[in-house]
């Protein structure tokens, strides 16, 4: 992927004020929610923003959109510095940026029929007439896999995952180039998942969209994604494709995770060494390497020199002083599948192939 | 999904109008009646009224209801209850729209302002509606009778004023919690103006809230605009109005109970129809409730 990024995030950042006081409050600290965040998607891509909860992935996803507004950093769209735009050069921005959210029980006003739902971002950047509307609005449906009948009713008439077809319609409504998934599918049952996710990487395939994919579900991920950031406590410390952060990852954070992932393997049992302690406060994250409090590796430098996002590999780049001389056995979880185990997956991915 | 199931989905049929779920409910459809009826009565008053309001005729001085030609008998000063109530009705309804519709309407409107620009104009709005609040309505009444002089407007303007802080508070309430639901997010991210956003977004989803504070507050409001008039603030004698009647019958309670408690009875009708049909209208307005 050598073309111009699509959008290009440089040390994004979204500081919240803590205030204490009834009148003339005092400001008592900050909780840095997102520090310092830098990343590039491409067109026609997905890049996944994994990590645990409250680690900042929603409010970057946000702070990309400008639904909320950056404390510091530059975003640019298409080349186009979209930090700070107003009015109209804004709304031609929303118009080709786009949300799917979480909760479908959430995301559709529940007064608006699907058809009022999906003309209505067409009605608000003046495109067509209501006659073309409606059409589009029939045909959005059926690309979602929907039915013309579906049009007149009201979001409470529908299953989750319908409402999250009617969702991502919207957002396809008016052609947008990049779509930003915030946990699109963690709401819905796995087996409604599958489909959802699949409708959303058809789409990508036919309508050359780009995905700016928020999760925390690493299966979900390794399916949908290019390339992954993982992010802890408001910073991203690895970034790499998706083959390479699954197969080689550098930071022991990522390798934490991808060893939390549940295998088949009952001779996995209590091999996993799970991680110690909790998600130190944004609002006082601890100095040097934000995850030393944490890491099994933390020595003396990483209590006191925050690393910095450096290239390991091409493409590939990770937060810590001690990428390239980690010891891998302790948490490689690769050569904890038994053989049997190995075996007998093998034979289920045989058996899938055959049937498809 | 069989064929079958799939053919009777397709061919739904059309859904039925706001009137007619209405009218499914027999409580709604009754307060619907009885609200046409009163309206209707009030607006024709001067039609169906059998004499002059202000007919005096000191030979049929407290009457009891059922007396030849006073069907609900005359009040202290001989004149006919049924073209007094018919009047006061007028006054009363009147009293209580206008109060709820201005009163109503600004305090929802900083409502939604507060909620919706909650960095900005909910501390200084909520504060100047705190202000309010701590004004009693009959306090408010007698300083805008002082202003003014006593009188329909000055209850109407202290009615309104002091409708709007109750009805801003319970609208930021409900505009707060739509406020953080994802669709207001969506509909941002589409790039619609505020106005759009709150207009079609925001102050639909916050309409039940406001529907039925509105016709408790009607209720509430001729109340309490019958005891601005008892104190001598609002509608002047010999102006028929239900609140001012019912304080003037007071005096004859053991003598003509009618005086007093026929206008009450009209009142308590009132309140109850204007409450029904609102709950119902909520419940029509609302899609999730639809079958």
């Amino acid at each position: 992927m050598t073309s111009a990024p699509l959008i290009s995030v440089r040390d994004l950042a979204k500081h919240y004020p803590v205030r204490k006081g009834l009148i003339l409050a005092k400001q008592i600290g900050t909780v840095r929610a997102v520090d310092g965040v830098s990343f590039d998607v491409h067109r026609g891509e997905t890049l996944a923003l994994v990590g645990e909860s409250g680690c900042g992935k929603s409010t970057t996803a946000r702070l990309v959109l400008r639904l909320i507004e950056p404390s510091a950093g530059r975003i640019a769209f298409d080349g186009n510095d979209i930090t700070e735009v107003k009015g109209a050069a804004q709304r031609a921005m929303r118009r080709r940026m786009q949300i799917i959210f979480q909760d479908p029980f959430a995301s559709l006003n529940p007064r608006l029929t699907v058809t009022e739902t999906l003309t209505e971002p067409m009605v608000v950047h003046r495109i067509g007439d209501d006659a073309s509307r409606r059409a589009r609005a029939l045909e959005l449906l059926r690309l979602v896999g929907l039915r013309d009948f579906h049009a007149q009713r009201y979001p409470h008439e529908f299953s989750g995952g319908q409402r999250q077809r009617i969702g991502i319609a919207r957002a396809l409504a008016v052609n947008p180039e990049l779509i930003v998934c915030d946990e699109p599918v963690s709401a819905l049952d796995v087996s409604i998942q599958a489909q959802v996710i699949n409708l959303l990487k058809d789409l990508q395939a036919r309508l050359g969209l780009s995905y700016l994919f928020i999760a925390h579900d690493l299966a979900v991920v390794k399916h949908v994604a290019d390339r992954i950031a993982v992010m802890y406590l408001g910073q991203i410390v690895e970034i790499a494709p998706k083959r390479a952060l699954f197969e080689a990852p550098k930071h022991p954070y990522t390798r934490a995770l991808l060893a939390a992932i549940p295998q088949p393997d009952p001779s996995r049992r209590g091999q996993v060494k799970p991680l110690q302690g909790d998600v130190p406060s944004p609002l006082n994250p601890p100095p040097g390497c934000r995850f030393h409090t944490r890491c099994p590796f933390a020595q003396d430098r990483c209590r006191v020199e925050m690393p910095k996002l450096r290239m390991v590999r091409e493409g590939h780049a990770t937060a810590c002083h001690f990428a390239e001389t980690l010891p891998l056995a302790d948490l490689d979880f690769r050569s904890g599948l038994s053989t049997t185990a190995q075996m007998r997956l093998a034979i289920y991915e045989n058996a899938k192939k055959q049937r498809v | 999904m069989s064929a079958t199931q799939e053919a009777a989905e397709v061919a739904m049929p059309e859904r039925p109008g706001l009137l007619a779920r209405l009218l499914r409910e027999p409580a709604a459809a009754l307060s619907l009646f009885l609200v046409v009826a009163l309206l209707l009565a009030a607006i024709c008053a001067p039609l169906l009224a059998p004499t002059d309001p202000y007919d005096n005729d000191l030979t049929k001085v407290m009457q009891p209801p059922g007396s030849p030609g006073l069907p609900l008998g005359a009040d202290a000063q001989g004149r006919d209850m049924v073209t007094r109530l018919l009047y006061g009705l007028r006054v009363s309804l009147l009293m209580g729209f206008v109060a709820v519709l201005i009163g109503g309407g600004l305090g929802a409107v900083l409502g939604f302002l507060a909620a919706f620009y909650q960095r900005w104009l909910d501390g200084p709005i909520m504060r100047l509606v705190d202000i309010m609040l701590s004004f009693p309505a009959i306090l408010v009444g007698l300083a805008i009778a002082a202003i003014f002089g006593p009188g329909i407007f000055s209850v109407v303007l202290a009615l309104s004023v002091a409708t709007i802080p109750l009805m801003a508070r319970i609208v930021r309430g409900s505009a707060l919690v739509v406020m953080r639901l994802d669709y207001i997010e969506a509909a941002r991210a589409t790039g619609m103006t505020d106005a759009r956003l709150i207009w079609r977004h925001l102050a639909p989803n916050c309409l039940s809230a406001i529907f039925v504070f509105a016709t408790l507050r009607f209720g509430q409001v001729i109340l309490l605009g019958s005891a601005l008039s008892f104190l001598g603030l609002g509608a002047q004698p010999p102006v028929p109005e239900l609140g001012a009647m019912a304080s003037e019958g007071r005096n004859f309670l053991f003598f003509a109970p009618h005086i007093a408690v026929v206008p009450c009875i009209l009142i308590f009708i009132v309140v109850l129809a204007f409450n029904i049909l609102g709950d119902a209208l909520r419940d029509a307005l609302d899609p999730r409730l639809r079958l």
